[in-house]
């Protein structure tokens, strides 16, 4: 029997072949069809990718749900031009090679534009195949390194790392008086931005920092940083890394004996940062942020409870930011009438939109936002301090 | 000095968790032979699952750890009983089966607790001692004495229990001991239990001291090996040894190497297996396949 069958190998194989040839045409169809829902009928596809799980996916978490709380009420008013807008989730575990992998499927299925990432890393290793592929693609990062990309599809939804820390640093040195500043910052994208802007911005102002420590993204424990950080007696340092590992930062040097405030950017101002670290612990952080509470102002509050009534769960300044920037990107394609690839990133380089962070208006580097308020941890809440 | 005091003292308190988690794959692999992958991903669902008892069941915190050493005991057996028919037939497949299982406890660990961990406040209030400029945290004294419980009570019923000298039997030679009537089957389960109850003690005490979530068996896990492996893979002693030494080196790399500590530390741990290949207690190694 077995050689019977011999000849008939190369046949098989063409069989197979042809099978296999029709499998991938069978495959690529529904591209083809959503490639005609891409740009005259059909839902809008927009995609968000985030960290969905992993240390970061607290950041993906608010960022999808503030995108799709934007996305539901455009929904409800009947979408845009009579067609729906269709949000997908896409987790990029945090890491900029799952992203860029990413980067080029929504490029292939045909997404007009994306949401995300909150993670700077992802998103510098995402640019260039999305300024290839002309998707524009609206990012909560805000590491310097983003401007830096110079692509004309890459926006920021807040202020960049250099506005966060100037604001910052001339709260400490000019209102506060501090001479002495610790600063402990990590090597990852974002934490070696906070560093570079915060010392700048810092030594701009004369004061340079007594003791600069660095940490690996995934240390877990500071002890010789800390100690050596707490020698030199600070009035307050400064943390550049995200959430978690601040959390943990600021939890070690308590225990470790060490009073001064901290301060830092946005991720001291999130709820992740103040369990972590514990509500004691985290009394009198200084935090520069765009959004301090759900309370500054009536649109804030209608966020709010807008987000609380979907979620359960009280909005912060990731959520918000990304609702921001989901509806700079829906008014651009409404103005735009759905326009795709590069008219849509003028589109949304000409809308002026007046949102909860602010009001956007972009510059040729993709930042709309270019202040922040400075807030102080108070009982476990961030209180402006004007 | 302070500062290198106070760099041991953190490294320490990290060094137990490394020897806990070093213990448990020493455990298994003298016993059976065999490198448990899931063990560090055992390790993070023993941390939720103390975090949960003890932050939403509002149980205390040593039950909620010992419920937590229970559930994932038994997830070992489970693992050990599926795993037990390729047993001495293909030790490969074992190995890649241990990977598998370390993936799906993941991908369970997100689907029942989600994607975004939890902060587990410190069980123990009172504030950190101040010991001639040096502060130790009350916390990790408790860490320090529990691992050191562990260690002497494994190497009580390991040297002093019948069932412990069955399960040194079987490591020795598996056959031989099959021949004096030892069941070797219940042996291994025993072994794979014992190891992930140590798993979920590492995971459980770390909880407080870092942030619990899916991706923590990594951060245990990577050390942990490295512990096992710089002590003497197989050996408790070398574990114990092994986890305080990575601990230690790490804490002083950190301070000294900041942003390369990460590099520095795995440079000198690679340094110290090609000098000594069988780690500091490098037994005989067992070899089943």
């Amino acid at each position: 029997m077995p050689r019977n069958h011999r000849p008939s190998a190369p046949r098989t194989t063409l069989v197979g072949a042809v099978a296999l040839a029709a499998a991938l045409a069978a495959c690529s169809a529904p591209g083809d069809d959503s490639d005609k829902a891409g740009s005259d009928s059909g839902p809008i596809k927009i995609a968000v990718v985030d960290a969905r799980s992993g240390q970061l996916s607290s950041l993906g978490d608010w960022e999808y749900k503030g995108a799709k709380l934007a996305v539901d009420e455009w929904n409800k008013k009947g979408g845009i031009d009579g067609r729906k807008i269709q949000l997908k989730s896409f987790d990029d575990q945090g890491d900029p090679t799952t992203g860029t992998n990413l980067a080029r499927k929504i490029a292939a299925e045909k997404y007009i534009a994306m949401i995300g990432t909150a993670e700077s890393a992802v998103t510098v290793a995402m640019a260039p195949v999305l300024q290839q592929a002309e998707i524009p693609n609206i990012t909560s990062g805000q590491a310097d390194a983003l401007v830096e990309q110079k692509s004309p599809f890459l926006f920021l939804n807040g202020p960049t790392s250099t506005t966060y820390d100037t604001t910052l640093a001339k709260y400490l040195i000019e209102e506060k008086g501090y001479k002495k500043i610790a600063v402990i910052t990590n090597n990852g994208s974002f934490g070696k931005g906070e560093h570079d802007a915060f010392t700048k911005a810092a030594g701009d102002l004369g004061v340079k920092a007594v003791t600069d420590q660095v940490v690996t993204t995934d240390q877990k424990d500071f002890s010789a940083a800390l100690t050596a950080i707490r020698s030199k007696k600070p009035q307050v340092v400064f943390i550049g890394s995200e959430e978690v590992e601040a959390g943990l930062i600021v939890k070690q040097a308590r225990d470790l004996g060490i009073t001064a405030p901290f301060a830092g950017a946005a991720p001291q101002g999130t709820p992740v940062f103040i369990d972590t670290a514990g509500k004691a612990a985290v009394e009198g952080t200084i935090v520069s942020s765009p959004y301090l509470s759900n309370d500054s102002s009536p649109a804030a509050q209608k966020f709010a409870a807008a987000y609380k009534s979907a979620y359960g769960e009280e909005a912060e300044l990731h959520g918000a930011k990304a609702y921001d920037g989901a509806n700079i990107l829906l008014t651009a394609l409404k103005t735009s009438k759905v326009a795709t690839g590069k008219k849509l990133a003028d589109a949304i380089r000409a809308t002026q939109y007046d949102g909860l962070l602010g009001q956007f208006r972009y510059g040729a580097d993709g930042v709309g936002i270019t202040e922040t308020s400075i807030g102080v941890i108070q009982d476990g809440k961030l209180v402006r301090q004007d | 000095m302070q500062e290198t005091l106070q760099t041991l003292v953190g490294g320490l308190s990290l060094g137990a968790v490394y020897a806990l988690v070093a213990l448990g794959f020493s455990l298994v692999y003298r016993t059976m032979g065999l490198v448990n992958f899931a063990h560090a991903d055992i390790a993070m669902i023993g941390a939720y699952a103390a975090s949960t008892f003890y932050l939403t069941a509002k149980l205390p915190f040593a039950l909620a750890m010992v419920l937590s050493i229970l559930i994932t005991g038994a997830i070992g057996l489970v693992i050990e009983r599926v795993l037990r028919p390729l047993e001495n037939k293909d030790f490969d497949l074992m190995l890649i089966g241990t990977i598998g299982f370390g993936i799906v406890l993941q991908a369970v660990a997100i689907l029942i607790w989600g994607t975004t961990g939890r902060a587990v406040p410190s069980p123990v209030r009172t504030a950190p001692l101040d010991i001639l400029g040096v502060r130790v945290r009350t916390y990790d004294l408790l860490v320090m004495a529990v691992t050191a419980l562990a260690v002497v009570g494994l190497g009580f019923f390991l040297a002093r229990t019948k069932r412990g000298a069955a399960m040194q039997a079987v490591a020795m030679d598996h056959e031989a001991a099959t021949a004096v009537g030892i069941d070797v089957g219940r042996s291994n389960a025993l072994a794979f239990a014992i190891g992930a109850g140590l798993a979920a003690l590492a995971g459980g005490l770390v909880g407080p001291m870092l942030y619990v979530d899916a991706s923590l068996g990594g951060a245990l896990g990577i050390k942990g090996f490295a512990a096992a492996m710089l002590g003497g893979f197989g050996s408790i002693n070398g574990a114990v040894v092994g986890g305080i030494l990575i601990g230690v080196l790490d804490s002083y790399t950190a301070g000294h190497f900041q942003g390369y500590s990460v590099l520095a530390t795995f440079l000198v741990f690679t340094v110290a297996i090609m000098i000594r290949p069988m780690g500091i207690f490098g037994e005989r190694t067992v070899s089943r396949a």
